[in-house]
């Protein structure tokens, strides 16, 4: 059993660490993730220390975005640390390090999900013949000047999106997740998990490019 | 499956002001993963004892126990081992006045003291049975005297026995002493009770305890008659009766008086002797009470005096 089964509903799905990253990080004289993983589950606190300023802050706007509110995400983004630091003695290398602890947000996410009664995360709204209906849009000339202006519009038009296709941009842009990743943390298979990650992009561009 | 990044949304999406958490939560965060890794920074006195205090502990009880082991073996063998010491000739005798007179009696009359010896540290076998153990402590006594008082009689003794051939039985000697003396006590000795040996006694050694250890023997005389009336011959008593005499003139009961016999002043407890100090205080007597408390210093100089004493 893998450490995905206890924080996954859904069969876990093994993905390999990809060695470019790896590689990168040797490059910089950094250790990965995962070995700082281990570091911590033989008891240097210090690895955790390294972990957690990597992730912090991209999982923080994760789940902030996701739910909202500062408060539920300051719960939920404790809650999920306290996961992985309780998990540290049962964790093995077997997926990205991102992968598993995303995959254990989206499970907080779910269950928050459920408790508030916000049932639209799962509903399939989406599919690939809805996405190839989508217009391409170019985003409006102004706002390729005014970078704020396109920001706060960007972080208005993800609010409206729905939270599956949220979710899916977020994923990406946040933890650099490849489309299979995003599939295994979100426990949908990857052609789910593409297309609303398109269906994301697509509403998001055509939010920006509305006004000139 | 691979899906390219939208970069020009990234980079406006990158652009947006990031919101952090808040620092109370990072602290929870952290604190509570350092302390469940149970890597919580501590001061360096802590890793210091952290460190050494195990093999600290572990030499402190190896030592202790190395001092407790040799002090038991060397109480152990400061007692036992001095009879099989003393015959080999390298002791000299500690407290035994008597000592000259010793070697040189034993070279006169070897057979008679052979004879004698059984007698002396042996009675009968009522007695022996009737008799406390030898080695049972006066409650009185103080401790460093009680230690310091054997090797005189065993010397004494072992000295003598060296001189016979015969081998040293120190415990033995003490015991049927003991039961003389308290033989004594329950029946008075007749006043012509063996005149030679007091005689003679008085003639060799003039010392204050000879009487006391003449008295021993002389009540050993006494009981044995009255124990074995029938298997004891005449010549046998002789035999005794000279043997005393002879142990007499050697000093051994010199140094048996010195060790069981011993005088009136010393018998007493320290606080009665304290006490009748303070009565001869009391009664204006200054130079005698100042002598007695000379006295009581020697005998006891680990004793700690009253204040009014001092």
């Amino acid at each position: 059993m893998s450490d995905f089964a206890t924080v996954l509903p859904f069969p876990a799905r093994a993905l390999p660490v990809p060695a470019e990253a790896l590689h990168l990080r040797s490059m910089r004289g950094e250790a990965s993730d995962e070995e700082l993983m281990l570091r911590y589950g033989r008891g240097d606190a210090r690895a955790f220390e390294l972990l957690y300023r990597r992730h912090r802050l991209p999982l923080y706007r994760f789940l902030l975005r996701q739910l909202g509110n500062a408060e539920s995400a300051e719960e939920l983004f404790q809650d999920l640390w306290m996961r992985v630091v309780n998990s540290r003695g049962r964790y093995q290398p077997r997926a990205k390090f991102t992968s598993w602890v995303y995959a254990i947000a989206h499970n907080r996410l779910m269950d928050f999900y459920r408790v508030n009664g916000r049932a639209s995360f799962l509903s399939q709204e989406e599919s690939e013949s809805v996405l190839e209906d989508l217009p391409a849009v170019e985003i409006a000339a102004d706002l390729r000047l005014d970078r704020k202006r396109a920001a706060k519009r960007l972080l208005a038009a993800l609010g409206e999106l729905p939270d599956a296709q949220r979710e899916a941009f977020l994923l990406q842009q946040e933890s650099e997740m490849s489309i299979e990743e995003i599939a295994a943390a979100t426990g949908v298979g990857p052609e789910t998990a593409k297309s609303r990650l398109r269906y994301a992009v697509a509403k998001l561009r055509a939010s920006l490019g509305k006004e000139s | 499956m691979s899906e390219r990044r939208d970069e020009e949304l990234s980079h406006i999406y990158r652009d947006a002001e990031g919101p952090r958490p808040a620092q109370r939560v990072d602290d929870n965060i952290v604190a509570a993963s350092q302390r469940v890794a149970g890597n919580v920074r501590r001061p360096a006195a802590f890793a210091f004892s952290r460190r050494w205090g195990t093999p600290v502990a572990l030499a402190a009880t190896v030592l202790v126990t190395f001092t407790l082991a040799l002090m038991v073996f060397e109480r152990e063998s400061g007692l036992d081992t001095l009879a099989p010491k003393a015959p080999r000739g390298g002791r000299t005798p500690k407290v035994s006045p008597a000592a000259p007179v010793r070697a040189e009696q034993p070279a006169k009359s070897p057979p008679v003291e052979a004879r004698a010896e059984p007698s002396a540290k042996t009675p009968s076998p009522e007695l022996r049975s009737a008799a406390p153990a030898p080695a049972t402590p006066s409650p009185r006594a103080p401790a460093p005297l009680e230690r310091a008082k054997p090797p005189t009689v065993e010397t004494a003794l072992s000295s003598e026995r060296r001189a016979t051939g015969q081998p040293a039985r120190l415990p033995e000697v003490p015991r049927g002493v003991e039961i003389l003396r308290k033989s004594e006590e329950l029946k008075p000795a007749p006043a012509g009770a063996s005149p030679g040996a007091n005689v003679r006694a008085g003639a060799i050694a003039p010392q204050p305890p000879v009487p006391d250890a003449q008295r021993v023997f002389d009540a050993q005389q006494q009981i044995r008659p009255a124990q074995a009336p029938a298997a004891a011959p005449a010549p046998g008593a002789n035999v005794v009766r000279e043997s005393a005499s002879t142990l007499q003139g050697a000093g051994v009961g010199a140094a048996i008086g010195s060790r069981f016999v011993v005088p009136e002043a010393k018998e007493r407890t320290p606080e009665k002797w304290l006490e009748d100090i303070r009565k001869l205080k009391t009664e204006g007597k200054t130079i005698e009470a100042e002598r007695e408390l000379g006295e009581f210093k020697k005998r006891y100089p680990d004793y700690i005096l009253p204040e009014d004493l001092r």
